[in-house]
């Protein structure tokens, strides 16, 4: 039966005569000369990867391997060098693509409200039973986790190898070691996910819990801030910017009714206290609760409105931010100047009153936010404030 | 090369064999509520044989449409359908894709005809699919466990195999 | 005449020419086996059992660990398996690279078991150190693409895990370099060297028709004298783009198929040759699927197989439509060439029976999975 291959041919090894030399001790020979020739050999130095021959022996204690930059054995957790703070937001994504499933961790919450805090609280590998598979690198899109070189991981007793936060937490400057090109391709989009998430953690959350200097400093910089707080005057200017940080999805959806409610009052359609009870019908206890406060705060805002200063105060603010930010920022503004002219037509005086806030307002947008995010989020609220100030205007 | 479709077998099994051939019922393979909506039946197109003419369907890929070389048996255990089914795999020495021979069996007797006393190359397919599934393969010389103890209870690879506990141990400690 | 006695010995589970803990049930007449039973699973870990509670991307890094000789051979037939249940289209450029992979792991394969085999003659370690040898710089390539020397974890569905870093090649090329004299030495040193001429020559014999009623597979088929390599009988990836030859042997004893192995070795470096020529031109495409986290193919089975160094390693899968496989079956290579031991070995004398396990190639990984 002919086997038909294609691309090649079957070939029969040779076992034949060739192979029956049989002079007695002709094979010791052939296996002398190759003796010969590697200690020979052994005296050249090696040259490149190419040298068969030659000396390979590393003095390993002493002399580290050249490990390359793919190489993986366990994962560890980064932190930015510069704030202090880590990269993980605890997504879990790792958690659930891990093989033997070994990451367990805990989303960090608000001290004060109980929300979520892009943070993570407590991160434990088991390094006994991790594979190095290397998916949780692979699959984290922080790029808060990496696969380590270090392979020297012998402990005393078994529970040493169940790692925590606190010794898997790295600086960014050593994995840019371990790893340049690996990091340089992905630095770009780490670093402005951590601002990102940077401003969403609130008081110590989130920066590594072994750089005791950075923390001990920062919670001064809180009690600092806390304590320069004027008590009475500027609490309402200062209230949008601490709620900067915490502004959930039901907040949001909250005020934005209040405010539909109060534009529907400002038209003359119907009076105001008639337009908002049906608004918080179907809502959460929460989110009730949040409209209240919302609409409580729009009634303050009219005493002391703040008409067109936010809209000077949001434009500077647009210089680095990226176009879409840029964009929506202008976009506040402009919304904001309208919401002010609204506000100067329908009533004169309470913009004359509103002129410490302002003030007040304007110092916060330029200190508090570090970037572009937070100057639009600022220049929406200042916004909002300044068409709530129109809308009890109006009313009033 | 030896080009044999899967069709094209069945049409000649129906031919040359037919009181082996079966017709396959659509599978209920039912996916995990967790993962969503509920998957369509499957139904294969392998040829299905009756497990008592398995031999004879074996027998005829080897001698008379020359597919002399059994690569797999696999035994799938649908539990939501009541059976296990065997999937024999051939292919011919001389290239090309492999010819595929299923046979189902009910979970409660699951008994086959065992191919190992024509068939050497068998003896620990059908081994391991006895350890693994408790398949009982019929006129197999040496049905043991191949890879759990002979004391071992129960088989493992079911779908209805506890995956907690340990049954020496006992569920009180 | 004397009169002798059966005698029945366990050789094994942990003796050292025994591959892993694996044992040998044999009755001996004298020095002469009379029969042979092995047996095994001191290593099972119902492999299978545990890939049907994981996800398939999850399923990836545990098939490194079947045959831990060569994680990438099997990561090829598992990714196949996915691809082809699930319908995913593979770049070129990533066929290249799994090609490639895959045939420096025959090398590194076949250079480690034939030190081993080397080693079961009684010609202690001097071959095995040499194989070795070649075999660190094979894993250094590896290691620098994939990140670990023997759990590579490389491939991915539709592509693999990164590309080739930039010193790859230029390391690939000076190891292609020197491969050949490798090659020429081991035959030099070996080919006609007494003890291995003494020692494999007319032991072990497995006659054709009995390899393929055994359906034994691999270099250990083709020493048998069928000249049956799935590369060639049913190519898979891009395997039809590449000339090479499949060498067979005559005889069917462990001779042919030492030398079956080596003809392999170079006939792998001739197809890693041919991919250097033709790499720069593959396209790329997107080779580094990440997304593919959750496959979820669509309800249907299927089985994929590969020529892995040891012989045909395949997967059978069946979905469910979930991201978790129903069934999950290896066909494991190792493990289907045992069957034909006991008829191997039985005739030959004790001291025999070792080399003729070492010229089967086993790892227990695969055999008990």
């Amino acid at each position: 039966m002919a086997i038909h291959i294609e691309r090649g041919n079957i070939v029969e090894v040779a076992r034949g005569p060739r192979k029956r030399r049989m002079v007695p001790g002709s094979a010791l020979l052939d296996g002398l000369a190759v003796v010969w020739t590697h200690w020979r050999e052994s005296f050249r130095m090696n040259r490149d990867f190419s040298d068969i021959h030659g000396t390979f022996t590393q003095e390993y204690p002493d002399e580290q391997p050249k490990l390359p930059e793919a190489y993986r054995n366990m994962p560890i957790l980064l932190y930015d060098d510069a704030s202090g703070h880590e990269l993980c937001t605890s997504c879990f994504q790792c958690a659930r693509i891990c093989p033997p499933q070994v990451i367990h961790m805990t989303q960090a919450k608000d001290p004060v409200t109980g929300k979520p805090v892009p943070a993570v609280a407590e991160f434990i590998i088991e390094y006994d039973a991790c594979m190095s598979c290397g998916f949780c690198a692979e699959v984290c899109p922080f790029d808060a986790i990496k696969m380590d070189h270090n392979f020297e991981l012998s402990t005393v007793d078994h529970p040493g190898l169940t790692v925590h936060k606190q010794e898997l937490l790295r600086p960014i400057s050593y994995y840019q070691r371990i790893a340049p090109t690996f990091w340089a391709e992905a630095e770009a989009g780490a670093m402005k996910k951590l601002q990102g998430n940077v401003k969403r953690r609130p008081d110590v959350i989130g920066l590594a819990p072994q750089l005791t200097e950075m923390l001990a400093a920062r919670r001064r910089e809180l009690a600092e801030q806390a304590a320069a707080a004027p008590p009475a005057p500027a609490a309402p200017a200062a209230a949008p910017a601490g709620e900067a940080r915490k502004l959930t999805p039901e907040e949001k959806a909250a005020k934005l009714a209040a405010i539909k409610a109060k534009n529907a009052g400002a038209k003359g359609e119907a009076p105001p206290a008639a337009a908002t009870p049906p608004a918080t019908e179907g809502m959460s206890p929460a989110e009730a609760k949040a409209a209240k406060l919302a609409a409580i705060r729009a009634k303050n805002a009219t005493k002391e409105t703040a008409p067109a200063p936010p809209a000077a105060a949001a434009a500077p603010s647009t210089e680095g931010m990226s176009p879409a930010e840029a964009k929506a920022a202008k976009l506040a503004a402009i919304r904001a100047k309208n919401a002010a002219k609204n506000a100067a037509e329908g009533s004169a005086p309470p913009a004359e009153t509103a002129a410490p806030t302002a003030e007040a307002a304007a110092p916060a947008a330029e200190t508090a936010p570090l970037d572009a995010k937070a100057a639009k989020l600022a220049a929406i609220r200042a916004k909002n404030a300044a068409k709530k100030a129109a809308e009890g205007g109006g009313e009033g | 090369m030896a080009r044999l479709s899967a069709a094209e077998l069945r049409e000649r099994l129906r031919n040359d064999l037919p009181a082996a051939l079966v017709e396959p019922a659509p599978l209920n393979l039912k996916a995990a509520p967790a993962h969503g909506a509920q998957a369509a039946g499957f139904i294969t197109t392998d040829a299905v044989v009756a497990p008592e003419r398995l031999v004879a369907a074996a027998l005829y890929l080897r001698d008379t449409l020359g597919y002399a070389y059994l690569s797999d048996i696999a035994v799938v255990d649908y539990l939501a359908d009541g059976l296990f089914e065997l999937g024999y795999r051939f292919y011919h020495v001389e290239g090309g894709p492999s010819l595929v021979i299923k046979t189902r069996v009910p979970r409660e007797t699951p008994e086959v005809p065992s191919l190992t006393p024509v068939w050497p190359g068998a003896n620990f397919h059908e081994r391991e699919a006895f350890d693994l599934y408790g398949i009982i393969f019929t006129g197999h010389p040496f049905l043991r466990r191949i890879y759990l103890w002979d004391e071992f209870e129960g088989f493992p690879m079911r779908k209805d195999f506890p995956k907690q506990g340990d049954k020496y141990i006992g569920a009180d400690e | 005449m004397l009169k002798t006695e059966e005698l029945q010995i366990n050789i094994g589970p942990q003796h050292p020419s025994t591959h892993g803990v694996f044992r040998m049930l044999v009755t001996v007449d004298g020095e002469t086996v009379i029969d042979l039973k092995p047996v095994f699973g001191y290593l099972h870990r119902n492999h299978e059992q545990l890939a049907e509670q994981n996800t398939y991307l999850q399923n990836m890094p545990y098939t490194d660990r079947l045959d831990y000789f060569n994680s990438m051979a099997n990561n090829q037939a598992y990714a196949m398996a996915v691809e082809k249940l699930a319908g995913i289209e593979v770049p070129e450029r990533a066929e290249y690279i799994r090609v490639l992979m895959v045939e420096l792991t025959r090398i590194l394969n076949h250079a480690g078991a034939l030190g081993f085999l080397i080693n079961d003659m009684g010609m202690w370690q001097t071959q095995l150190a040499f194989g070795m040898r070649e075999r660190e710089k094979i894993l250094d390539l590896f290691e620098s693409a994939s990140g670990a020397r023997l759990m590579c974890n490389y491939f991915r569905f539709g592509g693999v895990a990164r590309d080739l870093p930039p010193d790859f090649l230029p390391r690939l090329k000076d190891l292609l370099r020197a491969m050949p004299a490798f090659v020429d030495e081991m035959e030099r040193l070996l080919c006609e060297n007494d003890i291995l001429m003494q020692r494999s020559e007319g032991v072990g014999i497995l006659p054709r028709d009995l390899a393929l009623a055994y359906s034994v597979t691999g270099p250990v088929l083709r020493g048998s004298g069928v000249a049956y390599d799935i590369r060639k009988a049913e190519p898979y990836s891009i395997y039809d783009r590449f000339d090479f030859d499949v060498p067979v042997g005559t005889v069917g004893d462990v001779y042919d198929r030492f030398l079956v192995r080596v003809e392999e070795m170079r006939q792998s470096k001739r197809i890693i040759e041919q991919i250097l020529e033709q790499l720069p031109d593959a396209q790329g495409g997107h080779i580094n699927p990440k997304a593919r986290q959750n496959v979820r193919p669509p309800v249907g089975d299927v089985y994929a197989r590969i020529e892995s160094p040891k012989g045909e390693l395949g997967f059978y899968l069946v979905s469910d439509g979930s991201t978790k496989p129903y069934r999950y079956k290896v066909r494991a290579p190792s493990f289907i060439n045992l069957t034909p031991l006991g008829d191997m070995c039985r005739g030959y004398r004790v001291a025999d029976m070792v080399v003729i396990l070492g010229s089967i190639d086993i790892v227990m990984g695969e055999v008990d999975r």
